[in-house]
């Protein structure tokens, strides 16, 4: 017998089989209802929005059914029914998704250039043209509050984390719910709060690292409570398998269970960030905008890009109020790239080396 | 000192040992000994407390929320469950192999070997010889020679199992618990496990827990049969040389087990 290995045919799916009229049906069954809905826009005249909702998913959902009833009977009717709608609310969260991106890109590149993302605003008034000044200073601000908020915040949600998955204290349902309200918590009653504690009693003048501190109670719930469930997924045999060659807790869990549910606490990191990182509220509160950089948190005004964008919109000229797209599209871009870097730090050991599977 | 060298025969003794999970008693009066380079078989139908009986040995026991007990486990005449006893150190002369293999998914198959030595701290005592030792007493150097890099979930389940013994042997443990090891595996992983297991013996003393007849008479010098009727702690019913407790079984309840009459 010939046992050779041979190259996977075309028709090495025989589930994926179709007949030519099987095709033909489903062509001319998606395409009618466009074809319709297009007629009624273009040459009737009709408004897109009644379009879609009153012509175009009508007949698309009449006409996937019958083909579907012909093609498979009773059962193809509901099948036909649940494709249409994944496709259509799957399609509407793109658009939305696609839509605000597309918004702020094309508002936002009119500000853009190379001068935008590093110099300051100093010297530069708001109807000032926009081949001078951009927001350099307040990406620095951005990073700077935000990260020494992330400093702070990161190893108390860990800990908390830990404290409500690892260990079996009567505590835990309490801490839950605080971390629950603290998740309700408006962000400008974070800032109302370290304004009265340290700038009300003269603790403190505007400073950086009190909006850091307002940003904490905003980031720990999201973090905490993400953290407890990638810890959760970790399988308890894995916990016991490190207990049972005598770590010690502390050390099962730093060098078993959380490598396990490394990437879990990273997504948990990156959602506290991202749930902070356009809050305006609370640094209008604490740290005073200034149109020059500043590298010191703990004295002095410091411009962050949410603030800066709620700033030069208020101003309401032309070039301000671009300035402020410019910013709101450098912000989504920072974002972006600290996504990406978290991830790629993070990324499973498994991928980086070839996977030999058995 | 006197309990110390009256009980050198055997490794491990466990005395009246009772476990509650809450206020359920799953077990009751189980005295048990346990002798030195010898296999001792626990069988015995589901849900009789064999399982939750091996995890007493080693302390994994407490582990579970819940649990309860009472009674002594001796290992060398020292109480484990002493107050001054830390259980990490039971656990490092007490290995014990899982139901379904566990090896460490973010660890290569030679770091899963040295695991146990990194997590108890003796990293002096990492070497290669003891990674390729291991891995031979274990029976699993052939195939994992030339992939000690690889990630230890891109072995078969099998081979992992064998992994996870050669982890605990990286200890050189006195005892080595093994709770059914062989229940997710074909026969031909089996049948390696069991050698192993009969090399093993030579130089420390095996605990087996297994629902396979066969099995225990394979590997098994002694046997312990447990039974447990409904709602009512389990408890041993016969312990004996396995021979014995298959051939001419005292009790009638072992006959019917050991036969295939129930369970």
């Amino acid at each position: 017998m010939n046992l050779e290995p041979v190259a996977r045919p075309k028709t090495a799916e025989p589930w994926a089989r179709t007949t030519a009229r099987a095709k033909m049906l489903q062509i001319v069954g998606s395409i009618v209802p466009i074809a319709i809905s297009l007629y009624a826009w273009l040459i009737a005249g009709v408004d897109p929005i009644v379009v879609v909702l009153l012509i175009l998913l009508p007949t698309l959902l009449i006409s996937i059914g019958t083909v579907g009833f012909v093609l498979k009977g009773k059962r193809g009717i509901p099948d036909a029914a649940l494709i249409v709608m994944t496709f259509y609310l799957g399609t509407f969260v793109m658009v939305l998704l696609i839509s605000v991106i597309w918004a702020l890109t094309e508002a936002g590149f009119r500000a853009l250039s190379p001068h935008f993302i590093y110099q300051n605003n100093t010297y530069v008034t708001p109807t000032d043209g926009l081949e001078f000044g951009g927001v350099g200073h307040a990406i620095i601000g951005t990073l700077l509050v935000v990260g020494l908020s992330t400093i702070i915040t990161v190893p108390l949600g860990l800990a908390t984390g830990i404290y409500l998955t690892e260990t079996r204290s009567n505590g835990r349902g309490f801490v839950r719910v605080i971390l629950q309200a603290m998740a309700g918590l408006p962000s400008v009653v974070a800032g109302l709060f370290i304004y009265s504690v340290f700038i009300v009693t003269g603790i403190s003048q505007y400073a950086g690292w009190l909006g850091s501190l307002a940003l904490v109670p905003l980031m720990l719930p999201t973090i905490s409570r993400v953290t407890e469930e990638a810890l959760k997924l970790v399988p308890q045999e894995l916990r016991n398998g490190a207990l049972g060659l005598g770590a010690s807790s502390w050390k099962a869990f730093f060098q078993v269970t959380l490598p396990a549910a490394k990437s879990g606490v990273v997504t948990a990191i990156l959602l506290g960030v991202a749930r902070v990182v356009g809050e305006t509220a609370p640094l209008l509160l604490t740290v005073f905008p200034i149109a020059g950089t500043n590298l010191n948190l703990l004295s002095g005004g410091m411009a962050t890009l949410p603030t800066y964008i709620y700033r030069f919109v208020a101003l309401g000229f032309d070039t301000s109020v671009a300035r402020a797209w410019g910013a709101a599209l450098v912000l989504m871009i920072v974002v972006g790239l600290l996504f990406g870097l978290a991830r790629y730090i993070s990324r499973p050991k498994s991928l980086k080396k070839k996977k030999v599977k058995r | 000192m006197n309990s110390k060298t009256m009980n050198r025969a055997f490794h491990l003794e466990a005395k009246d040992i009772n476990v509650w999970f809450g206020e359920r008693h799953v077990l009751k009066d189980v005295n048990l000994q346990f002798p030195s380079n010898q296999v001792t078989a626990l069988i015995g139908p589901s849900g009789c407390g064999k399982s939750t009986f091996i995890r007493t040995l080693n302390r994994m026991h407490e582990l579970i929320p819940t649990a309860g007990l009472a009674g002594s486990v001796l290992l060398d005449g020292d109480d484990i469950y002493d107050d001054a006893v830390d259980p990490s150190q039971v656990r490092l002369k007490v290995g014990m192999v899982f139901q379904k293999p566990n090896p460490f998914p973010t660890m290569s198959i030679k770091e899963n070997v040295i695991s146990g030595l990194k997590l108890s701290g003796r990293k002096n005592e990492i070497s290669n010889d003891l990674v390729e030792d291991s891995l031979k007493r274990a029976s699993m150097w052939n195939e994992a020679k030339d992939r000690l890099d690889e990630p230890a979930l891109s072995l078969s389940g099998g081979q992992q199992q064998r992994l996870c013994i050669a982890r605990s042997l990286a200890m050189n443990p006195e005892v080595i618990l093994m709770d059914e090891p062989c229940s997710a595996l074909d026969p031909g992983s089996t049948r390696r496990i069991e050698e192993t297991i009969l090399e093993l013996k030579e130089t420390m003393s095996i605990v087996i827990v297994t629902h396979n007849m066969q099995q225990a008479q394979r590997v098994s010098d002694k046997t312990a049969f447990f039974l447990a009727d409904d709602n009512q702690p389990g408890y041993v019913v016969e312990f004996g040389d396995t021979q014995q407790i298959f051939n001419q079984p005292v009790d009638p309840r072992t006959n019917d087990y050991v036969n295939g009459h129930f369970g």
